[in-house]
């Protein structure tokens, strides 16, 4: 079918992607990748005037560490990080998910800040980044701030950013010590997520008990959703089945799926209620297993 | 409309070439360069038939616009084998029967040169998670992996 019209800008710097978006909010879109972009272009769902290609910017393709902080630039490909020793090293649970994104070819192009910015519901990065609370840092012509992540998401493909304002830099602590993460995914194949699942809890050394969880649930829902009903459902108590049992039924019942060509509601939320259970019973585990050594 | 020159660089060949901004890389290359191997197929990034390696990495040639090309390296299936010969991954691809209608084909080995690039012996994980993005529709899956098997095992011999 090919694509529409369009024309085409080459930003060398955020003042200047950010002026040109100010100019035209209507009609202008940021290209970073182009994966999801470029698809909705296609069908004719999306028809920018102007497309705003950030990906020539120098110096927003990096992984760092440093003070205790992992900082991702924008342009930072699910490659990049699937392949990443520091990513590996210290957000491992990332080079868990990412080989699961896509297939090669959609990682060898996406990156992560046009992955977040998009605010595709079937995604897997941002359910398991808002359950390690990272920020991402925001720029536009003059001036730059820092957003939880979980401000981010406000519909479907619809953010909190304003049209002139970029992603540059994903950030995320460290974990504090006795802290586990597991995501888990439900897919057909290398298909688009249709129920994804992350949990991450913190155990306090003696006692064994949590002390503070995340339970994050992505693709059930316009944005990623935090149940926090879940996550007091597990503070306070040690690993108990029925305890992560009661937080995966409030999971499922606080989603809400659509029927769709993947999946009925029902069947979604079937999904969303074991793989809350698993992940709450791997993440209590990994956070345990620092006991030792 | 936007039109650009960008220098595209395809098996070695540097090519300067006006583009508009709505052309992708797949009809640059085969449309103007009338290199036919990488074929349209699903038109998003799902089925694997218009693979090229871009910078070494495998893309989706019908999704990536040419004038983001600008100053690449690419490779596609003609771009493989020397002097008339043959490329390895081609002569077991024919070996093993890895085809038959054939569509897939140029982005399979394409996306097997990356995996072997990458993994010079892969595992059977490995080899089955990076070719699950490219899709025959004629169902020769099992000889795909028997072919790249086969080819795994002479890198391990000749490691020997």
């Amino acid at each position: 079918m090919g694509l529409n019209r369009f024309e085409y800008i080459e930003a060398s710097s955020i003042p200047e992607a950010s002026r040109f978006l100010a100019d035209r909010p209507e009609e202008a879109r940021i290209y970073a990748g182009g994966t999801s972009l470029l698809l909705l272009m296609k069908q004719r769902i999306a028809r920018p005037a102007y497309l705003v290609n950030i990906k020539k910017i120098p110096g927003l393709r990096y992984i760092d560490k440093n003070d205790g902080t992992v900082r991702i630039g924008a342009l930072t490909t699910h490659h990049d990080l699937e392949f990443s020793p520091l990513i590996r090293r210290w957000l491992p649970v990332i080079s868990e998910l990412e080989p699961e994104v896509a297939n090669i070819r959609v990682r060898s192009t996406g990156t992560i800040g046009g992955n977040l910015g998009f605010a595709e519901p079937l995604t897997d990065l941002p359910p398991v980044l808002i359950a390690m609370d990272a920020r991402i840092k925001v720029a536009d012509e003059s001036l730059e701030r820092l957003l939880p992540l979980e401000h981010l998401f406000r519909g479907y493909y619809e953010t909190s950013l304003r049209p002139q304002e970029l992603i540059t830099e994903i950030q995320v602590d460290l974990p504090a010590p006795f802290f586990g993460i597991k995501y888990l995914r439900f897919s057909m194949g290398s298909d688009k997520p249709l129920v994804g699942c992350a949990v991450g809890i913190r155990i306090d050394p003696e006692s064994k008990l949590c002390v503070d969880a995340r339970c994050v649930l992505g693709c059930v829902g316009p944005t990623p959703l935090r149940v926090r009903e879940a996550e007091e459902a597990l503070k306070g108590l040690p690993y108990r089945v029925n305890s992560s049992a009661k937080a995966a039924r409030i999971a499922a019942t606080a989603c809400s799926p659509l029927t769709d060509l993947r999946a009925t509601e029902e069947y979604k939320r079937a999904i969303v209620e074991v793989l809350m259970r698993r992940a709450v019973e791997e993440a209590f585990r990994r956070a345990s297993s620092k006991l030792q050594g | 409309m936007t039109r650009k020159k960008i220098i595209l660089s395809v098996n070695g060949v540097r090519n300067e070439i006006e583009v508009e901004a709505k052309e992708t890389l797949l009809e640059t290359l085969r449309n103007r360069l009338d290199l036919t191997g990488a074929k349209l197929g699903c038109d998003q990034q799902v089925c694997g038939s218009c693979t090229v390696l871009m910078n070494d990495l495998p893309v989706s040639s019908c999704s990536v616009l040419a004038m983001d090309a600008d100053g690449c390296e690419i490779l596609t299936v003609e771009g493989l084998g020397a002097g008339g010969a043959l490329h390895p991954i081609q002569q077991a691809f024919i070996e093993h029967g890895a085809f038959q209608c054939a569509y897939c084909t140029p982005g399979l080995i394409l996306a097997v040169k990356y995996l072997l690039s990458r993994f010079p012996r892969p595992t059977e994980p490995q080899l089955r998670h990076y070719l699950a993005g490219n899709i025959c529709r004629c169902g020769c899956h099992v000889e795909i992996l028997q072919a790249v098997r086969s080819l795994a095992r002479r890198a391990q011999e000749n490691q020997l």
